[in-house]
């Protein structure tokens, strides 16, 4: 990978978190199909980048963070991930098994950052005190965003150049050997546990029927995922007026 | 009444400023402390600049906001625009104490969190997101670009209804529409869609497969195709997936979900098991 290239790559990693794209960074810049696309763009493969991304955004499918915590840090798998894939030109059952470790090494940044903030909260209160509204707004983003913006570029910049080589000498090397074989079965095996973290946030007992529809109609119809998208449209449709009947009863049931 | 002598409006161009800068700083300086309270501080301080002509009221006001908060940014904004209307109300007189408004925001935050993150982290996103790697997966750039900006629009634009709806119905709004059934059919309906599309991309991307193969007798007996295909296609992604589901609803940590994962897929595939 070129020196310009990782620098390009660790300040898309880094705008990703920050306020700057509507606040929604975090919902939208982070997710590695948008990593893929925009790493593919610096990389010069725009479209295997974006194969590549969402190849490591299945196993992201179910990310929440929840009450300030993050399970891992899906804009490292999904702009690092991308990145050692394209350059060492491999299978994306690979990209995707190289995208899980990097993602969990992102947390160890998530929880400095997030214990280091603290300090510029401190900062806001002293400004507050002299009634300086300027400075409060300030202390919200300049301290931390500027930690991050320095700490972002410097870690994924190197990452970046000096261990992606190593990492793809590794992988190369393997080629062909049964653990390679191995981690193109785990590629295969990690989206079910991006569905299964999504599924422990909104599966309900009264949802299971639709979570059986939805696997048949593929399994045994083939329908793409916009298909069965427009399926659930349709039972959406009918459980809401299911329950406006209802209502409607109970309240005429009260006259 | 005393405080009544000048009464401060707030115009929709305040109002709209202060909306923006919450979308866009919320958590700029999310920290362990404070979560999004200096987010909340910064979103406030030109309405109470505006509000607050007396420097110690200016000064309440700014640390009323600066303490703990945390919730939803999308959905929750409906606190915001509540709060500016308490703040509002408060500034013209109105017999509103600091601690009552705190008691609104930490009051709300926790259901609006669990409504937030259940509609949008649960089912907007993934929706969106499915649908991006489906498209991105064939090579077809319309599928990061759809995530990119159509779920963009669609944040900003929940998340501006409700900030503007908290602020011109104000505090009682927010309590009624969490009671109100509808808000509860929407959640329900969307859940629906959402499992949905979870169970389609079971099908769809799960790759899980044995290759275990024997003889009975002279007979040929391939495990995968002549019983798990002969039950159902892709009867293994499904019950791989629903174990995992499993595990998590044990509150087994996604790092051991992980690592085990590795594990058995790593030893299953050098062995020729998978």
């Amino acid at each position: 990978m070129e020196w310009w290239q990782a620098i390009v790559i660790a300040f898309l990693y880094y705008f990703a978190d920050a306020p700057f794209w509507f606040g929604d960074g975090y919902y939208v810049l982070q997710r590695p199909i948008v990593a893929g696309f925009l790493v593919g763009l610096v990389m010069g493969d725009p479209v295997q980048g974006t194969i590549i991304g969402a190849t490591i955004n299945l196993i992201f499918l179910g990310h929440m963070s929840v009450g300030g915590s993050i399970p891992s840090d899906m804009a490292l798998a999904g702009y690092v991930g991308t990145a050692f894939a394209l350059a060492m030109h491999t299978t994306t059952e690979v990209a995707l098994a190289i995208a899980v470790p990097i993602g969990l090494i992102g947390t160890v940044v998530w929880v400095g950052r997030m214990t280091i903030s603290a300090v510029f909260a401190h900062w806001a209160d002293a400004f507050a005190k002299k009634g300086n509204t300027r400075g409060v707004m300030l202390m919200n983003w300049v301290p931390a965003q500027t930690m991050l913006f320095l700490f972002k570029m410097i870690l994924v910049t190197i990452f970046c150049v000096y261990v992606s080589e190593a990492v793809g000498n590794v992988i190369n090397g393997m080629v062909g050997s049964p653990i390679f074989n191995g981690i193109g079965v785990v590629g295969g095996m990690l989206p079910a546990v991006g569905i299964a973290l999504n599924l422990r946030a909104i599966l309900k007992k009264e949802t299971w029927p639709f979570l059986i529809i939805g696997f048949l109609l593929v399994a045994y119809f083939k329908i793409s995922i916009v298909g069965v998208a427009l399926f659930g449209v349709a039972a959406a449709m009918i459980y809401m007026l299911m329950n406006s009947k209802k209502e409607g009863a109970a309240t005429n049931g009260a006259q | 009444m005393e405080h009544n002598e000048q009464s401060v409006k707030l115009t929709k161009k305040d109002v709209n400023k202060s909306f923006w800068l919450w979308q866009l700083f919320s958590h700029a300086n999310y920290n362990y402390e404070r979560m999004q309270g200096t987010a909340f501080a910064m979103a406030m301080a030109p309405i109470l600049k505006k509000l607050y002509p007396k420097k110690e009221d200016l000064v309440d006001g700014l640390e009323r906001h600066l303490v703990f908060f945390n919730t939803d940014p999308n959905l929750g904004a409906v606190i915001h625009g509540a709060t500016i209307a308490m703040e509002e109300k408060k500034a013209n007189g109105a017999d509103i104490s600091g601690e009552a408004i705190n008691a609104f925001k930490t009051g709300l935050m926790g259901p609006m969190a669990g409504v937030g993150d259940s509609l949008i982290q649960g089912v907007i996103i993934p929706l969106f997101v499915a649908i991006g790697i489906s498209l991105g997966l064939t090579g077809n750039l319309l599928g990061p670009l759809l995530v990119w900006f159509g779920l963009t629009a669609t944040l900003v634009l929940i998340a501006r209804s409700s900030w503007m709806k908290g602020y011109e119905l104000g505090t009682s709004a927010i309590t009624s529409m969490l009671q109100d059934g509808r808000m509860k059919t929407w959640i329900g309906a969307a859940g629906i869609l959402g499992t949905m599309v979870m169970g389609g991309l079971i099908s769809q991307y799960v790759g899980f497969s044995t290759k275990i193969a024997f003889t009975i007798g002279q007979v040929p007996f391939d495990l995968q195709a002549n019983l798990f295909d002969a039950i159902m296609p892709n009867l293994l992604p499904l019950a791989l997936t629903l174990f995992i589901y499993w595990l998590t609803t044990k509150r087994v940590k996604t790092t051991w979900i992980l690592l085990g994962v590795a594990v058995v897929g790593i030893a299953g595939g050098a062995l020729g098991i998978f």
